[in-house]
């Protein structure tokens, strides 16, 4: 046995196929760099990568991909990654040095290391040259810059787009009117739950329904005066949201409604991609998430039961003890940043940057979310009808994954229900009874190490307060929990940042 | 006789010294061809990327990569073992790895004595194929299956414990849960694919020995005790070797998916923490930072046991 592991016989090979392997590596990477400078043709040449909902993106034989190469003048090369690997892919393509021209983002530590590294343009001055990309809403503006920089597009998104969705049939049956006050919303609560309102003399409805996903509470709270993240003090110091009486308060209401049983039991456990099946199913009859739900619900609901329809109704937030407030969701969903190491000139960037303008226009914006007029929609007697083949939706579906709808969406929507229209007109009243987050465009760097110890000790916390697993003593140990963790330093920073950035 | 093999052993390498590598070379050309195969896979798949350990000494940055990141010594280990959830990690971490030798790898050998009973060859082997089932399914479907039992709005092990005692139990949320939690789903997807194994070594186990025992008087307990439990010790002692380099390996997926809010105190582990840090919070040299410290303690505990092992007079690993 021994000899055959002897020194010699064993270091040559392994000795000559690591040289082989190494020489192999290298050519392979000298390989690459040959084929770009291809950019001096009539057309650009675009790589993106992001990400496709749709198990069929479509592909450059698509003829709406083929029409928005041809109206934005470009050669397009964009690569789908399924939004469920997003965030690995987004680290591995990052750690690759291969970056596409256009790469969609998020604020993520590893991207905003990537942005002072120098990975992607710095934007903030380029901008005002553009027609619809200039026209950057000011809260969205700040919340996806970069200590005070823009390095990103944002793919806009309605910011007041919260809403508590609620069985207006039910509302009616116990014989109450949609709730304008935390009290009221508490009665509504209390009737859904106790009075049978789906008259079927079975006791079997709460009235609200909650999952593991935390995006209720923090909902909910927000009625209460708590601040978004970060609140100022009489000091004008930032103090973190759950250091504020208000949100003990809030907490006290949760498990007020969670031990009376007015909300699912195993909400801490629920898998949130099922907490709407108990609204459509008629267990719940409010639910508490953003409000392009309500369509949604209704629709799955009149699906299956048409006698409900127009049983559904929606409305922003209700009043609390300091007035009303509503959560605002961040204005955006993810970014688009233009890489340094395949758009290397400005005159490149300029292109690059034309081309996101140019699909913001009408005729953009309806090729990347209808497709092809006369292939994938007919506008009869001025009314926007899509073909419903489902081959056809995806030659184009996945296309709006680059779209960043500045300053407004523009394309074609199907005739709008009752309830669109109550959603549309409730999106710009929220927008005035938004919080916003003072500390978003700060890039704190003990948040970047302990940003999820911290998250998760106060979320926790919260939501075993909600069940009654602690009490005010155990609120007090988590906060000071959190504190040790480095969250002293995290306030610390926040403050000092705060201040650099207003003056 | 000893002697002369004593005499063989002394010539042999003395011939073979005559013969150049070179020689040896061109003789066993085509032995040599054959294993390059091999020598690639380890050294482009194993060995090659085993340097990236080093960004546990960096302050990596994936866009900078690997040559141009800053080196930072130990910081990452210092910041590792100073930060107050090192100790809830390193607690919950061992209290699984405990619970998972003392309730876990005791069942499969039970489980295979009980099998090695069964006389009806029929009856034996389909058992044996139902037991292994579960080894193919995820932890994804085991995770939905448990809610889907043991939840507290209309779960069916709760709805069976409401109807006799009135109450439920949160077995999904409850810290106290937990651990017993994991380890009855460990033993319920892994104890027939353990049991193979077992009963390979058990099938090499020679008639005559239980009839010999038999002869003397010995009823089944006792030829279990003293014929079957023997003859698999030094798989035993091989396995629980095994085991225990992977001692702190507490299968990511299945935590991760059995983790909430309610009982995240106790559910951190090792894997998890590398995982939220590394992939979500983007905080590469930490998180391999932590890595390789699972790792040594893996291999400390692997030679530890093996040390342990031949000093019982037992056969080790190596």
């Amino acid at each position: 046995m021994k000899i055959f592991f002897r020194k010699s016989i064993i270091t040559y090979p392994l000795f000559f196929s690591l040289c082989f392997v190494l020489l192999f590596g290298c050519s392979n990477e000298e390989a690459d760099t040959s084929d770009e400078d291809n950019t001096d043709g009539e057309t650009t040449d675009i790589s993106i990568l992001t990400t496709a909902y749709t198990p069929e993106p479509p592909d450059e034989s698509s003829p709406a991909w083929q029409a928005l190469e041809e109206y934005t003048n470009t050669n397009l090369d964009i690569t789908y990654v399924p939004s469920s690997n997003w965030d690995e892919r987004f680290n591995v393509t990052l750690a690759s040095g291969d970056l596409p021209s256009i790469m969609l983002a998020d604020k993520t530590p590893s991207f905003i290391n990537a942005v002072q590294d120098g990975a992607f343009w710095n934007l903030t001055d380029h901008l005002d040259e553009y027609e619809n990309l200039s026209q950057m809403n000011d809260i969205v503006k700040n919340n996806i810059s970069i200590e005070g920089e823009i390095y990103s597009i944002p793919r806009s998104r309605p910011l007041g787009r919260n809403a508590v969705t609620i069985r207006e049939d039910w509302l009616e049956n116990v014989g109450l009117d949609k709730p304008e006050t935390i009290d009221e919303f508490y009665e509504v609560l209390k009737a859904f739950t106790e009075e049978d309102p789906d008259g079927d003399g079975e006791d079997n409805t709460t009235g609200m329904v909650v999952s593991e996903y935390e995006g209720p509470w923090d909902i909910m709270q927000t009625w209460f005066g708590v601040p978004n993240e970060w609140g100022e003090d009489e000091n004008g110091e930032l103090v973190p949201d759950f250091m504020t009486d208000e949100y003990r308060e809030a907490l006290d209401f949760f498990n007020k409604i969670y031990e009376e049983g007015l909300v699912n039991e195993d909400f801490a456990v629920m898998d949130p991609a099922k907490w709407h099946d108990a609204f459509v199913n008629g267990e719940a009859g409010v639910i508490v998430d953003v409000g392009d739900a309500a369509n949604r619900n209704h629709k799955d609901m009149v699906k299956d039961d048409s006698s409900l329809e127009g049983s559904v109704g929606l409305f922003g937030a209700v009043e609390g003890p300091d007035g009303l407030y509503n959560l605002p969701t961040l204005g955006y969903s993810s970014m688009l940043a233009i890489s340094k190491t395949s758009v290397k000139t400005e005159e490149e960037l300029h292109e690059v940057l034309e081309f996101l303008d140019k699909i913001n226009t009408e005729e953009g914006q309806n090729l990347v979310f209808n497709g092809v007029e006369g292939r994938h929609y007919e506008i009869e007697d001025g009314e926007y009808v899509p073909e419903s083949d489902q081959n056809l939706v995806y030659e184009y579906e996945d296309l709006n994954q680059i779209l960043p709808a500045l300053p407004t969406e523009r394309y074609h929507v199907e005739e709008e229900s009752e309830l669109t229209e109550q959603w549309n007109e409730l999106k710009i009243k929220n927008e005035d009874i938004v919080v916003s987050n003072p500390a978003e465009p700060l890039v704190s760097e003990v948040y970047a190490q302990h940003g999820q110890q911290l998250d998760d000790i106060v979320n926790d916390a919260r939501i075993k307060y909600i069940v009654g697993q602690i009490d005010e003593e155990g609120l007090d140990e988590a906060e000071a929990l959190w504190k040790q963790s480095g969250g002293d330093d995290y306030i610390e920073e926040i403050n000092t940042l705060y201040e650099e950035n207003q003056n | 006789m000893a002697n002369i093999e004593f005499e063989q052993e002394l010539t042999f390498p003395v011939e073979k010294k005559k013969l150049t590598f070179k020689q040896k070379l061109r003789r066993d050309k085509w032995l040599y061809l054959l294993l390059i195969p091999g020598i690639i896979y380890f050294a482009l798949f194993k060995y090659l990327p085993m340097w990236g350990i080093l960004m546990a000494f960096q302050d990596y940055s994936p866009f900078l990569g690997f040559w141009a990141s800053d080196w930072v010594g130990f910081t990452h280990f210092q910041n590792f073992f100073s930060n107050p959830d090192f100790f809830r990690l390193l607690r919950n971490t061992l209290i699984l790895a405990v619970y998972d030798i003392i309730f876990f790898f005791p069942v499969p050998i039970i489980l295979s004595l009980l099998i090695n009973e069964v006389r009806m060859a029929l009856f034996k082997r389909t058992v044996q194929t139902l037991v292994y089932i579960p080894h193919f399914m995820s932890w994804v479907i085991i995770a939905s299956i448990s809610y889907v039992f043991l939840t507290t709005s209309g779960g069916i092990i709760n709805d069976i414990i409401a109807h006799f005692t009135g109450e439920t139990v949160s077995f999904l949320s409850h810290p106290d849960w937990f651990r017993p939690m994991i380890i009855g789903q460990v033993i319920w997807k892994e104890v027939g694919w353990g049991t193979v194994i077992f009963l390979a070594a058990l099938a090499n186990v020679s008639s005559e020995q239980y009839e010999a025992a038999i002869v003397d008087g010995a009823g089944r307990f006792r030829r279990v005790w003293h014929v079957t439990l023997p003859a698999l010790r030094s798989t035993i002692v091989i396995l629980l070797i095994l085991r225990l380099g992977n001692f702190l390996d507490q299968g990511f997926q299945q935590i991760y998916l059995m983790t909430n809010s309610l009982n995240r105190e106790v559910a951190d582990v090792f894997d998890t923490y590398v995982y939220f840090m590394g992939i979500t919070q983007g905080a590469f040299s930490y998180s391999t930072a932590v890595g390789l410290f699972k790792a040594v303690v893996g291999i400390i505990l692997i030679y530890g046991a093996n040390w342990f092992a031949k000093k019982m007079g037992q056969e080790g690993l190596f």
